[in-house]
């Protein structure tokens, strides 16, 4: 019967959020990735990890301050941005987000003001602060998506959680290949702390595999949605966007890198090189897809 | 006890020809720029040669109860009046296209013109000074018949209470307030091919 349901007039809806709003959304990813990576040495205490903390502090910051160039030019009315620190609305996540994201990248300059300065006390009381805040930060994002209800494949509670944990995928990835060039490049030994990045590798594979599980469970229970999800299910996997997902998120992005990080290879230093990049790569199309994807459909 | 006013509008299908002067005169009343609608009669046809029919569903916002626009909006600049109408504050809105993304009826448009986010406010300066929408007062069917819903005395309270009505997807919880007779759901799911 649906083949013979034919739209013959109908007004041309435009997707609202478009690939801006994708990009901040990668770059907070990033931040908040990176930054928790920082606090393992100096909040944790595991050690290992000082050479890094430096790198991805200053990475966090300057992530968090372009992020939100993202969403001003997205505005229609971008002079009124100032607004959103009076007119608050305690229901909707945009709101909260107006004050994360003031503060996390404060709390970021002085903790690494502090780590630079060698002050280990006050960096771990800032790095203690700035854990939950590099959670909200990234996981209010989650929470935009995750509220508007109209949209069947943001409206799920794994938003959030998918969205934090894909942002310590792409926040290690990141930090690897940046410490890599940095030691590779710009160090006086000129010569890249090999057993760092593969060990860095390590928990690279074990954020995959957690990423990896939670878009396949989300898939599987989209699949068994209501009607309106599973048509967006369909253009996810067959459609529209299943080079974007099927091929450069999933295969590129995850498999691929996967794979070099579990086999005897990932002691290679330019294939773990490689997968970062691709992992990278992938992460930016997985924000896309959600972005774009769960609007692909009109809702009327 | 004197209940609250609540509007909200009645769409009997069985009058609707799909004339589309609902369309045209809410773009007249409310000078609605030239691509964007605030509301549209949406066509489908269903079926094969000889058993066919084309469905007309017009098409506008829902004001809902609980409308999910207004719990999005950083800014408020989306409120709700005391009878009902969602509004948009013109001065408030930042346009971050949050409300446009949320919306379950795709109902919302960017102004082209004063780039805030727009829609369909059921003429509220004509109805507050006792007069119809435009669409309403135009519908040459009289398929669209516009009231006080806690009116035992209106039109609209008397064939909601004797006909069987339906909302669009009542699943989302927002409590819609555009009432239809006669609603064929499958007009509602057809989607072009994307």
């Amino acid at each position: 019967m649906n083949e013979a349901v034919r739209v013959v007039y109908n007004i041309h809806h435009e997707i609202p959020l478009g690939a801006l709003i994708a990009n901040y959304f990668y770059f907070t990813g990033l931040s908040a990735g990176s930054f928790i990576l920082s606090t393992l040495a100096y909040v944790f205490g595991v050690n290992k990890y000082k050479p890094i903390a430096k790198t991805s502090v200053i990475l966090a910051t300057l992530l968090l301050i372009l992020a939100p160039i993202n969403l001003l030019i997205d505005l229609e009315q971008p002079y009124r941005f100032w607004t959103l620190f009076y007119y608050i609305n305690p229901t909707s996540a945009i709101s909260w987000g107006s004050f994360l994201l003031t503060l996390y990248p404060l709390n970021c300059i002085i903790y690494g003001y502090f780590m630079f300065k060698g002050n280990e006390k006050m960096t771990k009381l800032f790095g203690i602060l700035g854990i939950p805040l590099a959670i909200s930060v990234h996981g209010y994002t989650g929470f935009i998506l995750a509220l508007a209800r109209a949209r069947d494949l943001w409206h799920t509670p794994l938003m959030p959680v998918l969205f934090l944990v894909s942002a310590m995928v792409s926040g290690i990835a990141l930090t690897i290949l940046v410490i890599y060039i940095k030691d590779r490049f710009f160090s006086p030994l000129m010569k890249a702390n090999e057993e760092l990045i593969v060990d860095l590798g390590k928990i690279l594979a074990f954020s995959i595999i957690l990423d990896l599980s939670l878009v396949f469970a989300d898939i599987i229970v989209m699949f068994n949605s209501n009607p309106e999800a599973l048509q967006i299910v369909d253009r996810v996997l067959f459609g529209k966007f299943k080079n974007l997902f099927l091929g450069v998120e999933i295969a590129l992005g995850s498999l691929i890198p996967l794979l070099i990080l579990l086999s005897p290879l990932r002691k290679n230093i330019t294939l773990v090189i490689i997968s970062s990049l691709l992992v990278m790569i992938g992460i930016f199309a997985m924000r896309y897809v959600v972005v774009v994807g769960g609007q692909i459909i009109p809702q009327i | 006890m004197k209940k609250t006013k609540r509007y909200a509008m009645l769409i009997d299908l069985r009058r609707c020809i799909g004339c589309h002067s609902c369309s045209v005169s809410c773009k007249a009343e409310n000078q609605v720029p030239l691509g964007v609608w605030r509301t549209w009669v949406k066509q489908v046809e269903k079926g094969i040669y000889p058993n066919v029919i084309r469905i007309f569903l017009p098409l506008l916002c829902n004001n809902c109860e609980r409308p999910v626009c207004k719990t999005v909006c950083p800014v408020k600049a989306t409120y709700q009046r005391k009878d009902g109408i969602v509004m948009i504050d013109p001065h408030r809105c930042i346009g971050c296209k949050y409300c446009m993304a949320a919306c379950p009826y795709n109902v919302r448009y960017v102004d082209p013109i004063k780039k805030i986010v727009q829609k369909c406010t059921w003429c509220y300066r004509r109805v507050d000074a006792g007069d119809l929408p435009a669409c309403a007062k135009t519908c040459i069917g009289g398929a669209r018949i516009f009231g006080d819903i806690n009116d035992p005395d209106s039109e609209i309270f008397r064939l909601i209470s004797t006909n069987p009505v339906q909302v669009i997807k009542p699943e989302k919880g927002t409590s819609p307030m555009v009432f239809y007779i006669d609603l064929d759901i499958t007009a509602v799911e057809a989607r072009e091919n994307i």
